[in-house]
């Protein structure tokens, strides 16, 4: 019946227009960026000059593998948050503010089932559009770039790495399917408000705002050494996978404690959810 | 079928259900009234486990609904006002989401009930292109798909015409010939009450003001037609005497306990008043309702 129900849930989230405008918002900001790597000259100039400067031959690296990878920075640091908290904050909120909620409340289905079906219709969202977002960003950079290693640079994140083409596109494949981990997380935590008795876009705001504020005080220098107890460290774990080499026991220990997170919020959400009047 | 012993719900300071008890009998079409905020879409509520009582057991075919949700609400359907739905999605499919949430439903379970419910050939529609009327005929069709014991209505008549009104009437005595429903019928539609219900029970405030079968409320008063020279004075006059208990809209009067037409005559016509018309009249619901009101 879990499977059933689940079915339900992808129904109506996938049966909202909403839904697929969102998906192609980001395809067309995704591609935006690409053209704008592809044919404005500030960008390329932008980037040519750095790599001369790091002593990289521009022509070997600034390939389609690198051209994907910097498209995924801003997506994964603007876009995706914002698009996983709404559609996480849309998921119960929305139809206990539509009323639908009413008419499924009253069937024989327990609170904890429609929490966790909806929870698990959020992880299907996620990992769909990180998916479509990896594959369209491959796609889109390989018609307009031509193939060459990867040139990765965060400084923020004190990543700088030197690739070949094929260990370039296997380090940009994984790093789209751990970002889904961030997707997934986000939604959660947008999820946990809208159990509670909130309108779908505060359910959204709390959770932008939650994650904000972490990566605010995260900055902070006295907080510098005490970064890994903050949820933002661990969600930009994804990044880690172009460092040479990738830290794989901490970016184990991120995907534990994200786990570990995830496993609290639902159940802060259905516990929250549970004890709550459901009125018109 | 339904029962609520001694059920109190408060929201923060606000008392909306007081020492509620409520027993609906198998097979009958009970009619639950009272004014906005009388406690009614409260204490539906709590029989639907969407409000959790602050005190007392709501029972819903012996079961207790906060215990043992699953198999309370295994047999019940629910209508609500305004009926609301998936409207991206077909009627055909929202049939089907939501009858997955009680059990798995076959394919022609809901070609059936579409049928029944007059909503053949539309059924493949979004449900945003359908009107008021078939709104609430898909909402009937939601109600029905998991062959329950026990409809809850709750508002059904709400923005319905007069002929959905009419529809919907109809809808409910055939609920229960055809298909031997209990129905719990929460309504402001007084007139449609009195023509479906077996049974009332009118809330005030949150408590029960009155419980009985309709035929009962009828009987409960025996207001008399009177029609004088004077109707103001002859009321006057007969409330001197302790002959009546009230009177109203210029037409009507309450006589008391054991006081019969023939001393009220002889009243009004010592008091030289002159006499035209004195009838029994037979009470209706909307009378009743307004003399508990009042009280």
């Amino acid at each position: 019946m879990i499977l059933l129900h689940l079915r339900n849930e992808l129904w109506k989230l996938f049966g909202k227009k909403r839904t697929y405008i969102g998906f192609g918002m980001f395809l067309l900001a995704q591609a935006a960026v690409l053209l704008l790597l592809r044919y404005a000259r500030g960008p390329r100039r932008e980037m040519a000059h750095r790599l001369e400067l790091l002593g990289y031959s521009p022509d070997q690296f600034m390939s389609a593998v690198t051209m994907a990878t910097s498209t995924l920075i801003p997506v994964a640091f603007l876009l995706l948050p914002l698009y996983a908290a709404l559609i996480g904050g849309d998921l119960l909120a929305k139809e206990s503010e539509e009323g639908t909620l009413r008419m499924m409340l009253s069937r024989p289905i327990s609170r904890s089932r429609i929490v966790m079906v909806k929870w698990l219709a959020g992880v299907v969202f996620s990992l769909l559009l990180v998916l479509v977002l990896g594959i369209s960003g491959a796609v889109v950079a390989g018609c307009l770039f031509h193939g060459g290693g990867l040139f990765a640079l965060i400084p923020q994140e004190s990543v700088f790495t030197v690739l070949g083409p094929a260990e370039g596109w296997r380090r940009y494949a994984l790093a789209t399917f751990i970002l889904s981990g961030k997707a997934v997380t986000i939604m959660g935590l947008a999820l946990m408000f809208s159990c509670f008795n909130v309108k779908p876009a505060a359910a959204t705001v709390m959770a932008i705002s939650l994650l904000f504020l972490s990566s605010i005080i995260q900055e902070m220098p006295y907080f510098h050494d005490l970064q890994h107890w903050f949820i933002t460290y661990h969600i930009n774990y994804w990044f880690r996978v172009f460092m040479d080499p990738p830290p794989w026991a901490d970016i184990w220990s991120s995907i534990s404690i994200l786990f570990g997170f995830n496993a609290t919020i639902l159940i802060i959400g259905c516990v929250g959810f549970q004890i709550r009047d459901i009125k018109s | 079928m339904i029962q609520l012993r001694n059920v109190t719900k408060r929201f923060g300071n606000n008392l909306a259900v007081d020492d509620l008890s409520l027993s609906v009998p198998a097979g009958e079409i009970f009619g639950l009234l009272g004014h906005n905020g009388a406690g009614k879409s409260t204490a539906i509520g709590m029989m639907l486990g969407q409000v959790w009582p602050t005190a007392g057991q709501v029972l819903l075919r012996g079961r207790d609904v906060t215990q043992d949700r699953r198999a309370a609400l295994q047999a019940v359907g629910a209508i609500f006002e305004a009926p609301v739905f998936y409207n991206e999605l077909s009627a055909w499919r929202n049939l089907d989401i939501l009858s997955s949430y009680t059990a798995r439903t076959p394919s022609n379970r809901i070609a059936e009930v579409i049928e029944w419910v007059g909503l053949k050939g539309r059924e493949r529609d979004t449900v945003k292109t359908y009107s008021h009327g078939m709104r609430a005929r898909l909402a009937l069709a939601q109600a029905l798909l998991p062959q329950p014991e026990l409809l809850i209505l709750d508002e059904p008549g709400d923005g319905l015409d007069p002929e959905g009104i009419h529809e919907m009437r109809q809808t409910i005595l055939r609920l229960r010939k055809e298909l031997g429903l209990t129905i719990l019928l929460s309504s402001h539609l007084l007139a449609e009450v009195e023509q479906v219900c077996t049974q009332i029970a009118v809330l005030n405030h949150g408590r029960k003001l009155f419980q009985g079968a309709l035929s009962e409320a009828r009987q409960a008063q025996n207001w008399v037609r009177l029609r004088t020279d004077n109707f103001a004075a002859s009321a006057a006059a007969l409330r001197d005497a302790h002959l009546i208990l009230d009177d109203r809209d210029d037409n009507f009067i309450l006589p008391a306990p054991s006081i019969e037409t023939d001393k009220i005559v002889h009243c009004l016509v010592s008091a030289g008043h002159r006499v035209f018309e004195i009838a029994r009249e037979e009470q209706t619901l909307e009378h009743f309702y307004l003399s508990l009101m009042k009280k």
